[in-house]
């Protein structure tokens, strides 16, 4: 898959563009996996089905509001789409908490089982879909718009207006996250939990409520990350299942359980990945079909010089 | 006097004629443990309203065990846990807060990512109304923490953390308060500190059931003392008779170079 747009003049600082705009799509993913991994304590191998719920939610959403809000546009781009985003993170939301409650808590099991759980979890997510939806690639049908003229001219780089709200909703809801996690009672209990369970329901919190705040704050920023990735490429049933390898690829980098460390390894696996068709500016043959492999080798190499990540203890 | 093993069947008779107003903490026939390993058996002890109960016993006799059991972390098998007249077998430690419990455990008691103000902050989440007031009152009393408000707990040394845990438990102000070896790896004159510590907490009304390695220091500041010995209670006592009992001196403080 490429979110490339190539252009003649070839840029080389266009595929650092490119690369920002799918750093957005893992780095919204990562976020939730690290999350689930520190407090939850498991490899949710649901969460990439999880953005696919998301995009799926925005996609009926779409259905419904593109005739309704018909013509509305803020930033050169249709309200109805952010109203179906809005739609399809709440739907997420509502998707994972249900699960928690009628799955991951009641088995109340370790850490090996949950995870062959979740992967129970992202089968029937995705069979919901397919029932749905069928197994037919969709559009979001937001018009094409091309290239913002303006930036093209003056940077020589292409530069979409969909690409623009992906990065800067990617920097909104992270900065949001942060405020929340650093100056809030609710983000510092989850930093606690996170730190160690046990002592936060020795402190007195509610382990539970904070469980279920992870879920949203996870499936929330999942969808978002699946909706801008429909938005670049296609809204498929596989879609979230398809990337997840690389959103483990980025939190394993952060410093599986870093929610800091996600964000960082998301931005630098998102760049990575499109940063591959460089190497064939350099003279090596490899183009973008290799893109994730690179990413894995590159990851793998950071692994060897810093086992710990990249974030170190960052939290 | 001391007693036996036999304590067991007194005790809880005794559990149930005393005067309910005074027990703060009653443990009665408690069997506890870990998966199908028991650790605990027909214990019973109690902490009065005011007292400070010391538990000492030799490495791995249960006293963790004891206090983990008593705040819900471990589920008793058999046996009640009563706080005053009110059944708190099994309940769980975020509930027992609320109820005026305070428990700070032997390892890992501060969260090492958070810095010293937030640990003292989590300490509150179950506070009603404001915890600033409480908060600021701790900084006056522990200078060490006030002078390292922003720093995460995880850089200080093993006694401030000692004493940043043991604030933790206090922002809550608890009724009763359980301390797993307050002083476990400290130097001397800091385990002076601690002790002075505990017994302003006790002074201020807060019962207290701790455990101790360092016996002798420990009993010198209690009322009274249980020796757990493999999960049950081998000697009773008020501290001095401990103190004063040549077996348990023997067995437990290391000798007889008391006094
Ligand atoms: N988490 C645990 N899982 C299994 N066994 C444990 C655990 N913690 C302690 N034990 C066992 O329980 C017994 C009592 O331990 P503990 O209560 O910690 O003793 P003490 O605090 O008196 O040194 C020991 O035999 C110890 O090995
Ligand atoms: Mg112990």
């Amino acid at each position: 898959m490429t979110l490339l747009v190539p252009l003649q003049g070839l840029n080389p600082v266009q595929f650092l563009v490119n690369g920002l705009v799918f750093s957005s799509v893992i780095v919204l993913a990562s976020i939730g996996l690290s999350l689930v991994y520190s407090i939850a304590d498991f490899a949710n191998f649901a969460h990439g089905d999880t953005m696919t719920v998301g995009a799926f939610g925005a996609l009926a959403a779409a259905g419904v509001l593109a005739p309704a809000m018909e013509g509305i546009l803020v930033f050169g781009f249709p309200v109805w789409m952010f109203a179906a985003l809005f739609v399809g993170m709440a739907l997420a939301a509502v998707v994972v908490v249900a699960t928690e409650f009628v799955i991951y808590r009641p088995l109340d099991t370790g850490s090996i089982e949950l995870l062959i759980t979740s992967i129970g979890v992202a089968l029937a997510y995705r069979a919901v879909i397919f029932l749905g939806f069928g197994t037919d690639a969709s559009r979001y049908g937001v018009p094409r718009a091309g290239p913002i003229p303006e930036i093209r001219e003056t940077l020589n780089l292409a530069v979409t207006p969909r690409q623009v709200v992906a990065v800067v909703s990617a920097i909104v809801l992270v900065g949001a996250l942060h405020v929340l996690l650093q100056y809030t009672t609710l983000g510092r209990k989850m930093r606690a939990t996170a730190d160690d369970p046990t002592l936060a329901r020795v402190s007195g919190i509610r382990t539970r409520e904070v469980i279920i705040a992870m879920w949203v704050i996870g499936g929330v920023l999942a969808a978002a990350g699946g909706v801008f990735l429909g938005l670049e490429t296609l809204v498929r049933p596989r879609m979230g299942f398809d990337i997840l390898l690389i959103v483990f690829a980025a939190v394993i980098l952060g410093g599986i359980g870093s929610v800091y460390g996600a964000m960082l390894g998301g931005l630098v696996i998102g760049m990575l990945y499109e940063l591959t068709p460089l190497f064939s500016m350099v003279g090596i043959p490899i183009g973008n079909e290799y893109a994730e492999a690179v990413a894995f080798v590159i990851m793998v190499v950071i692994l060897l010089v810093r086992p710990q990540g990249i974030a170190g203890d960052a939290t | 006097m001391s007693s036996g093993s036999g304590s067991g069947s007194d005790a809880s008779t005794d559990a149930a004629a005393a005067s309910r107003a005074e027990r703060a903490l009653s443990v009665s026939n408690v069997d506890s443990g870990y998966g199908e390993a028991q650790v605990l058996s027909d214990l019973n002890l109690h902490v009065d309203r005011g007292e400070i109960v010391c538990l000492i016993g030799p490495n791995g006799a249960g006293k963790s065990t004891v206090l983990k059991t008593v705040f819900g972390l471990l589920k008793p098998w058999e046996g009640t846990v009563m706080l005053g007249d009110e059944d708190i077998t099994g309940t769980d430690p975020e509930d027992l807060v609320r109820m005026g419990v305070g428990y700070v455990p032997q390892v890992d008691n501060v969260f090492g990512s958070l810095t010293i103000d937030e640990n003292l902050r989590m300490g509150g989440v179950a506070r009603k109304g404001g915890v600033d007031e409480v908060i600021r009152e701790l900084y006056d009393r522990f200078p060490i923490l006030d002078n390292k408000r922003e720093a995460k707990a995880r850089t200080l040394s093993g006694g401030q953390r000692q004493v940043l845990a043991f604030a933790r438990a206090l922002v809550m102000e608890p009724d009763v308060l359980l301390i797993d070896e307050p002083s476990a790896g400290l130097a001397p004159s800091i385990v002076e500190e601690v002790f002075e510590d505990v017994q302003t907490v006790n002074e201020l009304g807060t019962a207290i059931l701790m455990v101790e390695q360092n016996a002798r220091e420990g009993l010198a500041i209690s009322d009274r003392g249980y020796v757990l010995d493999q999960g049950t209670v081998a000697y009773e006592d008020d501290a001095d008779g401990l103190l004063d009992n040549p077996e348990v001196s023997q067995l437990y403080l290391g000798g007889a170079d008391y006094e």
